[in-house]
């Protein structure tokens, strides 16, 4: 009977172990300097979806709970999971007040099946909205 | 291009009410229909795992069985996500139903339909509009309901402070 128990506890472990590894993948510590964006309408392209053309929009998505990146002067998409200890990726009250601002933020990067994502220790700079589209496009989506 | 952007946003923004996946003209799409666990994203990296998935406050995602981790970034409600939809599925296997959007720039995943897997009752991914109705004791096929992201509180606060293009007192021309 203590066979068992003992190996029924082992088991026990081995299987806790395996999901704690694969949990918790080691990230790379990363400086990304862009702009917040609506991932969304940027990566499909349904419109022009940066600046301030695109600002409405973009926190109408986020408050609808579509993820917010940093778009990255590296072209890369960075998806935000939690900003300064606050884990909310979902209609985050900081991503929501910073919408198409360019800021320069720190974090750990995780790169899994296709996406980057970003946890953001801290937003370093902010230097408000600075990409004005709208000059060229006006307002994405339904005009003026 | 104003007629195009207009017509790809409708498409995009506004499906059709078929149970299988309707195809949205986006590039790289692809229709998927697949099983697979509703977890926490931000759990399923670092390990950092509250009850119940966060809540509603955590982008969701599916975990394949082959240990393939899908972001849906979309339901079928205008502007909205898929968190709503996915939240009571939490540590569950769901069939999921939608376009696979392999870009280059992010793989993104269009959640259209969901069900408890293997024999669930399909539904529609609509349910922001639904809990966002209900919230506010609305009907949620009223034109309030379908226009929220013009009625919503939070929205109608954020650009009376900052504008429509986010920058204070820059107003677009009358």
């Amino acid at each position: 009977m203590k066979v068992i128990r003992a190996a029924a506890l082992g088991a026990a472990a081995l299987v806790f172990c395996a999901t704690g590894a694969a949990r918790g993948a080691t990230p790379e510590r990363v400086t990304v300097t862009g702009e917040i964006i609506d991932t969304w309408c940027y990566v499909t392209e349904i419109m022009y979806a940066e600046g301030t053309a695109h600002h409405q929009c973009a926190v109408w998505c986020a408050v609808g709970g579509i993820p917010v990146s940093v778009l990255g002067e590296d072209g890369n998409v960075y998806v935000v999971l939690r900003v300064e200890g606050d884990a909310t990726s979902v209609n985050n009250p900081k991503l929501l007040t910073i919408q198409s601002h360019s800021v320069t933020v720190d974090g750990d990067l995780y790169q899994r099946d296709g996406v980057n994502y970003l946890i953001v220790s801290q937003v370093a700079d902010d230097n408000g909205v600075v990409n004005l589209t709208h000059e060229d496009y006006g307002i994405q989506p339904f005009g003026n | 291009m104003k007629i195009w952007i207009i017509a790809a946003t409708a498409a995009a923004l506004f499906a059709g009410p078929a149970l299988a996946a309707d195809e949205w003209g986006i590039e790289y799409e692809e229709k998927a229909r697949f099983d697979a666990t509703v977890v926490d994203i931000l759990c399923e990296l670092s390990g950092d795992c509250p009850e119940n998935c966060g809540g509603g406050k955590r982008q969701l995602g599916l975990l394949k069985d082959d240990g393939t981790l899908i972001l849906p970034a979309k339901n079928q409600d205008i502007f909205a996500g898929a968190a709503n939809d996915l939240l009571p599925f939490c540590g569950r296997k769901i069939t999921a139903d939608g376009l696979l959007i392999k870009d280059p720039k992010a793989t993104l995943f269009v959640l259209q339909f969901k069900r408890l897997a293997p024999d669930g009752e399909w539904s529609r991914a609509t349910w922001f509009v639904r809990d966002w109705a209900e919230q506010r004791g609305l009907d949620r096929k009223s034109q309030e309901a379908k226009n929220w992201f013009r009625g919503d509180e939070q929205v109608k606060a954020l650009i009376e402070a900052d504008g429509v293009y986010g920058i204070p007192g820059l107003k677009p021309e009358e």
